[in-house]
């Protein structure tokens, strides 16, 4: 569905991608580990049309999309969680969600089943809909970064970093709503720091090292060796 | 005294309204895409033109601020789209000479095509009222009613409106709104179309009071730039609370000095802001 072909992504003189190649299919969870600053977050940001990459390709669903406005993108089905969660912060937390529902072809009712489910995943949200999303906490800050991309309805969402910062219990329920959404068929390409996490919830993940893509397994296989995430992440 | 007082307050509060209205649309220009618009008091002047001519041909002064505003918006949305849409993300100096740029082509325009004499529109309402010992035109209470009336449906446009929150949410994260499916170069030139429709009706509504002619813009806009600075850049509420505040020091002030030198009472409250808070007046206190 998703397909990342050696892409090479700088900012301003830096090199920070070096040809990475990833590949997303429908429905499926994708780990991507890796040590701080090994590109990452780039390789998402990347993905959406934050940055363009200067060589490779990425194709959505056969189509090319590495020179793709990020709205198109947005539009073709790829929703994005940002690591610094970028909440509208002087937008309350239901217009921060209409800001994603508000689509050609959305009618009522599809909204209204939109809501429902996302209130009913985070019933905080549901509770402070009319507050302004720069009072909420940092742990319902990234559950709302995450509804407002239900909101679109994605066939991929891009998750960076979400359980960062997070106490443990928004942690679990972090865990919860990938488990939601991996039933729900929508794919996830997840970076994350927290490895254990990232293992349980996947089913395959890629280690990455100094901008490129050092190791890809199956997750089970990691699960019962780590030997690998010992070699790359050294945890 | 007091008769005097209240005299100037209304003075005070019908200008401060015009003034807020072509405040408005510069500081909303700032505030979503960061570009000081120096052009915008051309628009204004250009808008006061067509408005003559919409007046000539068809008669009626309301007709003239509608097809301003419509025609202006146009003409704003091709200059966005020509001049500052290829220049987003560069340095805000490029935009800066840019719609210096504008400005300066569209008044010379304006000076070729309807020559160096002031035109006059005539103003829909002529009668006046009693207050006190002076008679007070009730056009002047008309276009503050009109003026407050546009600013508030921006406001409830913004506010309550599909394409409001889109605004206000590319003002807040650009990067994030396009990521939210936001079509932001689209909602950049809406934005622009808008301020500039507003500047345009300003200068209809405005131009009974001073004669259409191509430099009638320069005192305007530089009030507007002082307001839009006072209130704090890209603020609405405050270029508006600014715009009334501006203009009843400088009502009261001509009650000791005369009207030239009651300008001066502006530019004050702006070396003053800028030095001890630079930030702008009505802005609540950045952490």
């Amino acid at each position: 569905m998703l397909t990342v072909e050696a892409i090479h992504t700088y900012y301003g003189k830096s090199h920070i991608l070096h040809g990475v190649s990833l590949e997303v299919r429908p429905g499926e969870v994708v780990g991507l580990l890796g040590r701080n600053g090994v590109g990452k977050s780039t390789t998402l940001k990347t993905i959406m049309g934050l940055i363009h990459p200067t060589e490779g390709r990425i194709v959505f669903e056969g189509q090319p999309i590495a020179r793709t406005a990020p709205h198109r993108l947005a539009r073709l089905g790829i929703g994005y969680v940002p690591e610094d969660r970028r909440i509208f912060r002087l937008l309350t937390v239901m217009e921060n969600l209409r800001t994603g529902l508000d689509r050609r072809g959305v009618t009522e009712e599809r909204r209204n089943i939109l809501l429902d489910k996302v209130y009913q995943s985070f019933p905080v949200l549901a509770e402070r809909r009319y507050q302004a999303g720069g009072t909420l906490s940092g742990g319902e800050q990234q559950m709302l970064a995450i509804a407002r991309a239900m909101m679109l309805e994605p066939k991929i969402i891009l998750l960076d970093e979400p359980t960062e910062g997070l106490m443990p219990k928004m942690v679990a329920q972090i865990r919860e709503i990938i488990g939601l959404l991996h039933r729900e068929s929508v794919a996830i390409l997840l970076v994350e720091q927290n490895v254990p996490l990232t293992l349980e919830v996947s089913d395959r993940i890629y280690i990455m090292e100094k901008g490129v893509v050092r190791h890809h397994a199956a997750a089970a296989a990691l699960r019962s060796d780590d030997s690998v995430i010992h070699q790359y992440l050294g945890v | 005294m007091a008769e005097q007082l209240l005299i100037q307050l209304l003075i005070g509060l019908s200008s401060g309204m015009i003034l807020a209205l072509v405040a408005s649309g510069l500081t909303l220009i700032f505030g979503i895409m960061d570009v000081v618009n120096f052009a915008h008091g051309e628009l204004f002047m250009l808008g006061a033109y067509m408005g003559t001519t919409v007046l000539v041909t068809t008669g009626s002064f309301w007709l003239a601020l509608l097809g301003a505003s419509v025609a202006i918006a146009l003409l704003g949305a091709a200059l966005q789209i020509t001049t500052l849409r290829p220049l987003v993300g560069r340095d805000p100096l490029t935009t800066i000479l840019a719609t210096f740029g504008i400005s300066l082509v569209l008044q010379n325009y304006a000076l070729w095509q309807y020559g160096p004499v002031a035109r006059k529109i005539q103003e829909p309402i002529t009668s006046q009222f009693q207050f006190f010992h002076i008679q007070f035109p009730w056009y002047r209470i008309v276009i503050a009613i009109l003026s407050a009336a546009i600013i508030g449906a921006l406001w409830l446009f913004l506010k309550y409106g599909k394409y409001g929150i889109w605004i206000r949410a590319t003002t807040q994260d650009r990067i994030m709104a396009s990521a939210m499916g936001i079509p932001v170069p689209l909602v950049h030139t809406a934005v622009f179309a808008i301020g500039s429709a507003m500047a345009a009706a300003s200068g209809v509504l405005f131009g009974p009071l001073v004669g259409v002619n191509h430099a009638m813009g320069l005192d305007w806009i530089l009030k507007a730039f002082i307001v839009v600075v006072v209130g704090g850049m890209g603020n609405l509420g405050g270029s508006i609370l600014a715009s009334l505040f501006v203009s009843l020091l400088e009502a009261f002030a001509s009650l000791w000095v005369s009207p030239a030198q009651a300008v001066i009472v502006s530019f004050v409250v702006l070396i003053l802001t800028l030095l001890f808070r630079p930030t702008g007046l009505f802005v609540p206190t950045p952490k």
